[in-house]
């Protein structure tokens, strides 16, 4: 999320040489759950500062309880998708739930082949 | 006459500790003009604060101090002339000890006890002087200082064994030094109860010293670290170009030669180009170029959407497909899709403001009633955002602006509370 984010802006800023060998590009989600996971992403990112803030306001034993019932309400009224214990950490090519690598994004099957064809820099089969 | 004013630019000199010997000569003159024709006076007040000129060095140092403290201790019933500037100085003990002996040795040329103000003066600025110099240097001038003294004090006692000695060692070491300082280091050494020998070889050896750092002055041979640096960078060179001798050697001879002249041709040019560029004026070739065209196109006012297109079209024929990955890399960074490496991690943050900025955020609690839960509540809030390293200062003033807004909306339920 955030290295596409990261990838716009910097286009935005220079200026986008057409490219002389056009390269595959991905125009479909590999599957409509991954598509869901993507929107749940985009509108967490959107509301992310406003849940943060109400949330400060309702975890507080400063302010008066009525005012804190009052947040709740709020914070309830915000779409479903916005919260971000929604969002899944889906693996990048397989969209598979289960068994994904945060740091490179993938599952484990998928590691398996691109580590056994040394395609992942820096891994190795690991033997002592 | 002459022997006076001799006198009394010993005792003067022998005064201060700091050594720019030529103001001392100027002070000494004045000094002694104003008291040639003066009757000398007692002044037994003023004994113990002797002529104690500035001397910045430690106390622990030493042995020798030592020894000329006793030897003031021994003669303070001598009658001596000293001014008022004693009371700014500090440690006096090795120059009031010399000042002594010099007061032995010239009899009874006594300066007059009549204290002019110009005198005083004289003495101040003098005094004031001396605070200025090095440690080192004040030492070694002390040294050479109480050398002459001691040398012209004892030109009659010095024993002829001991000049030889001296001249002896002085010309062991190579670099001559004044006769009179060697004689003078030689007499002083004999005054000492200590090792003769070595402290005049250590005498010698500091006024060496001094020369040699006066003479570097002189010639003003300042470390220049650029001169350094191509020497350096020379001397690296010469191994390589052994090196590659060597392998040339080895090889056919057509190789050698060729090796040795692209080798000797390459360690050249890159030992020209160093000193080409650093050494020389700039042309300002360069910037005067970069400017102009900055000029031109600030002129024009906005490009046309046909130059546009024309600009698109001639970049796309000259686009050639990369050759390789580097220049696959350099497309990819230019398009963004790859980062710019080594990996800037603030490449889209520009966060100017200073710290004081980020950290003292009272400033935007105006809005906020002064009491009450609520102030309690954002003064935690602004305690946590002046500890956040993440956030720019736009974004924690929305984040205090949001707060703001959220409880003027609730306005009424507040006071219903």
């Amino acid at each position: 999320m955030a290295a596409a984010a990261l990838c716009r802006a910097l286009r935005a800023v220079q200026q986008v040489l057409p490219s002389a060998c056009p390269r595959q590009v991905r125009s479909y989600y590999v599957d409509w759950r991954m598509l869901r996971d993507v929107k749940r992403r985009k509108v967490a990112y959107e509301h992310a500062d406003e849940r943060l803030r109400i949330n400060a306001i309702r975890k507080n034993s400063i302010l008066p309880k009525e005012l804190q019932e009052v947040a709740d309400k709020e914070i309830a009224a915000l779409p479903r998708d916005s919260c971000p214990v929604r969002i899944r950490n889906r693996c990048v090519l397989t969209s598979r739930p289960r068994g994904v690598k945060r740091r490179w994004r993938i599952s484990r099957i998928v590691f398996r082949h691109f580590a056994d064809h040394a395609q992942m820099s820096g891994v190795q089969r690991a033997m002592w | 006459m002459v022997g006076e004013v001799q006198g009394c630019k010993l005792q003067c000199a022998a005064g201060f500790t700091c050594l720019r010997l030529s103001a001392l000569l100027c002070f000494s003159d004045a000094v002694g003009k104003d008291q040639a024709g003066k009757v000398g006076a007692v002044q037994p007040g003023e004994e113990k604060l002797a002529w104690r000129p500035h001397s910045n060095l430690p106390v622990s140092e030493g042995g020798l101090q030592r020894s000329w403290r006793e030897t003031l201790c021994q003669k303070n019933g001598k009658q001596e002339l000293f001014s008022t500037s004693s009371v700014l100085s500090k440690d006096k003990d090795k120059s009031a000890a010399s000042k002594d002996s010099t007061h032995e040795g010239v009899a009874k040329k006594q300066e007059d006890g009549a204290e002019t103000p110009k005198q005083k003066l004289l003495d101040i600025i003098g005094n004031m002087k001396v605070e200025v110099t090095y440690r080192k240097k004040l030492q070694q001038l002390k040294a050479s200082e109480s050398k002459k003294q001691a040398m012209k004090q004892l030109e009659g006692l010095d024993s002829e064994g001991s000049v030889p000695q001296g001249i002896a060692e002085d010309t062991q070491r190579g670099k001559p030094l004044n006769p009179e300082l060697v004689k003078a280091a030689s007499a002083v050494a004999s005054s000492l109860p200590h090792n003769k020998k070595q402290t005049v070889s250590e005498l010698l050896a500091q006024l060496r010293r001094h020369e040699e750092t006066t003479d570097k002055q002189k010639e003003g041979g300042t470390i220049n670290i650029r001169n350094v640096i191509s020497e350096m960078t020379v001397k690296k060179q010469s191994p390589a170009q052994r090196g590659a001798r060597i392998s040339g050697r080895i090889s056919l001879q057509l190789d050698e030669d060729g090796q040795r002249i692209r080798r000797e041709r390459s360690s050249a040019q890159p030992g020209d180009s160093r000193r080409s560029l650093k050494v020389g004026k700039r042309l300002n070739i360069f910037t005067k170029a970069s400017t102009e065209p900055e000029h031109a196109l600030k002129t024009v006012s906005s490009p046309t959407i046909w130059d546009l297109e024309f600009a698109k079209e001639v970049a796309a024929v000259t686009a050639q497909p990369p050759r390789n990955g580097f220049e696959e890399m350099i497309q990819w960074t230019k398009e963004g899709i790859l980062w710019e490496y080594p990996i800037d991690n603030e490449v889209g943050m520009e966060d100017d403001a200073e710290f004081h900025e980020h950290i003292f955020l009272e400033k935007h609690l105006e809005g906020f009633p002064k009491e009450g839960p609520i102030r309690h509540f954002m003064e935690l809030v602004i305690c946590g955002l002046s500890k956040n390293p993440y956030l720019s200062v736009k974004q924690k003033v929305e984040h205090i602006e949001w707060f703001q807004n959220y409880f003027e909306e609730k306005k009424e339920l507040l006071q219903e509370i």
